[in-house]
């Protein structure tokens, strides 16, 4: 299972819509969260649309939450999309067998089965999130939260009993014009005390569509075999939307 | 964490399964948990609790559990469920809920509040009782919290919210951030039976010590957050003090499973009674000793006289 978690605060405002991006990511198989982060209200009226909007066409959930409540809700989302990927899965098989797609048209007893086998599905099945951070300027003061809820959703990730990955991203990259960067390659293990975020520079863009595009050319790639780090971030310094 | 849900049953409405037609009339909600809202119904049989689910699959999975436990308790295990259906709501809707034991009395806060401090031991105790129960069927209850343990007359205490029980080595799905053993980098979110004892550790400081519980999460940076500043917080509280070693016990993880827990505890509620009661009143030592001078004085005279 693969998913993108976008955390951000606000409007993109550079490049490819993100809303065309996400569903982008949905025909690729991978499902788009959005967190909206606001602590004074923020990200506005067309902030929160977009973040909405991202999610229903990336196949995913929205959440607008305080930065105090970022970690819970962060590992809340993964597990929910998780079981929503499965459900998804199950309810096309279901479609074959019954006729009916929907788990609430089936009988108390034979919905408790078939939920006793999407439990140990989301138990034991291997998932990548790939997680995709605004470092805009307006982030700056969020951004220990941010790295509390990536470790946090770690250490849950952790707990189950499939294969966990997680990656780590912001946007915009830097100096080169990338749009976003990798910080974190896929990893089941953030023991250690360096910051994940070692030095970023804040910018004022926010290309949250072309870095959602790189994002997705990522998972591409890792189906072809694992590259390296350096090797797969050079690939993707190449990389035109 | 709770789930937005939209759904609501009004006084008096009779509620109909739509696959088994039995009907319940709601009298009043009891409760909200993280999968639904729980109300008080009126069946055939008397009153009863009906707890009514958003999401089909969340509901169906807390179902699962429930059913499991129930074939596996033989006559000690009260009767969870006594039902299984779907209703339709207001909005056409249908909504999955099940029925289960209505549980009588009010939460561990509101009890202690309103009984006294001094139950406290006795509580805690048969609520580790309860734990053990389902620890030695190999279930973690995992979300203990003060909502989640209801106590009537006399201490008795009934668990309530199964939504986040898990079998061990599963990984938790329902957890609040105090009570939570990750969030204070004292281990690993998987379920096992120590950490219902974690989380019943942290249960006893808040049922003592809120506020400062509440100071530590405002504080401390998340990455510094650990069992010693819990302990601290123990060492420099009057009625923590005392139980001071089985928190440590409890907190990294040295008891097995509840039962060995409880098993600690009552020890060490019959040697602090018996330290209560030990110590010897100085009025007392006072009469003693001046018991023994006066006896002393006349012996001396006596014998003065009869010399």
């Amino acid at each position: 299972m693969k998913q993108i978690l976008l955390i951000t605060d606000g409007c993109s405002n550079v490049g490819l819509s993100p809303i065309v991006a996400a569903a982008h990511a949905k025909a690729e198989g991978i499902a788009v969260n959005v967190v909206g982060v606001l602590d004074h209200g923020d990200a506005g009226e067309s902030g929160s649309m977009e973040i909405e909007e991202i999610a229903r066409a990336g196949g995913g959930i929205s959440r607008m939450v305080h930065t105090r409540q970022l970690a819970q809700t962060v590992q809340m989302m993964t597990r929910k999309t998780v079981v929503q990927t499965i459900q998804l899965a199950v309810q096309k098989e279901l479609k074959h067998v019954l006729g009916s797609g929907a788990i609430e048209d089936l009988p108390p007893e034979t919905r408790s089965e078939v939920v006793r086998v999407m439990d140990e599905l989301g138990e034991s099945s291997s998932l990548q999130v790939a997680l995709l951070i605004d470092a805009s300027a307006s982030m700056k003061p969020k951004l220990i939260a941010v790295e509390e809820a990536i470790r946090d959703l770690m250490l849950s990730l952790q707990a189950r009993q499939g294969k966990s990955e997680i990656a780590v991203f912001h946007f915009p990259g830097g100096r080169h014009g990338e749009e976003c960067k990798m910080d974190l390659g896929w990893t089941d293990n953030l023991t250690g005390a360096q910051s994940i975020f070692p030095k970023l520079q804040m910018s004022g863009t926010t290309p949250t569509g072309p870095a959602l595009m790189q994002v997705i050319d990522f998972y591409r790639q890792g189906d072809y075999g694992r590259r390296s780090r350096e090797e797969t971030d050079g690939m993707m310094s190449d990389y035109v939307v | 964490m709770t789930t937005s849900f939209r759904i609501s049953l009004r006084r008096g409405t009779v509620v109909t399964g739509k696959w088994k037609r039995r009907k319940y009339r709601v009298e009043r909600l009891l409760g909200e948990g993280a999968n639904g809202k729980v109300y008080l119904v009126h069946s055939d049989q008397g009153w009863v609790a009906l707890k009514v689910g958003a999401d089909a699959v969340d509901l169906q999975s807390e179902i699962n559990v429930l059913q499991t436990l129930a074939k596996q308790g033989r006559r000690q295990a009260p009767a969870f469920l006594y039902d299984v259906d779907d209703l339709q709501g207001s909005d056409g809707r249908d909504y999955p809920f099940y029925i289960m034991k209505y549980v009588r009395g009010v939460n561990l806060s509101a009890y202690l509040l309103q009984n006294g401090k001094e139950w406290f031991p006795l509580v805690s105790l048969n609520l580790l009782n309860k734990l053990a129960e389902l620890h030695s069927k190999g279930w973690v209850f995992c979300d203990l919290k003060m909502e989640n343990v209801m106590v009537a007359d006399y201490g008795h205490v009934e668990l309530v919210d199964y939504g986040g029980v898990t079998a061990v080595g599963k990984s938790i799905r329902q957890f609040t951030e105090i009570y939570d053993r990750g969030y204070w980098n004292a281990g690993s979110r998987a379920a096992d039976l120590k950490y219902d004892l974690f989380s019943f550790a942290v249960l006893c400081i808040q049922m003592h010590d809120p506020k400062r519980l509440h100071q530590l999460t405002l504080t401390l940076l998340p990455q510094n957050r650990s069992t010693e500043d819990l302990e601290q917080l123990i060492a420099t509280n009057a009625s923590l003090k005392p139980i001071a070693g089985w928190l440590a016990d409890a907190l990294a993880g040295r008891f097995a499973d509840a039962a060995e827990g409880a098993e600690a505890w009552r020890m060490l509620m019959h040697r602090t009674n018996r330290k209560q009661a030990a110590p010897t009143p100085f009025w007392l030592k006072g009469l003693v000793a001046g018991s023994a001078i006066m006896l002393a004085v006349s012996v001396y005279w006596l014998l003065r006289m009869g010399m």
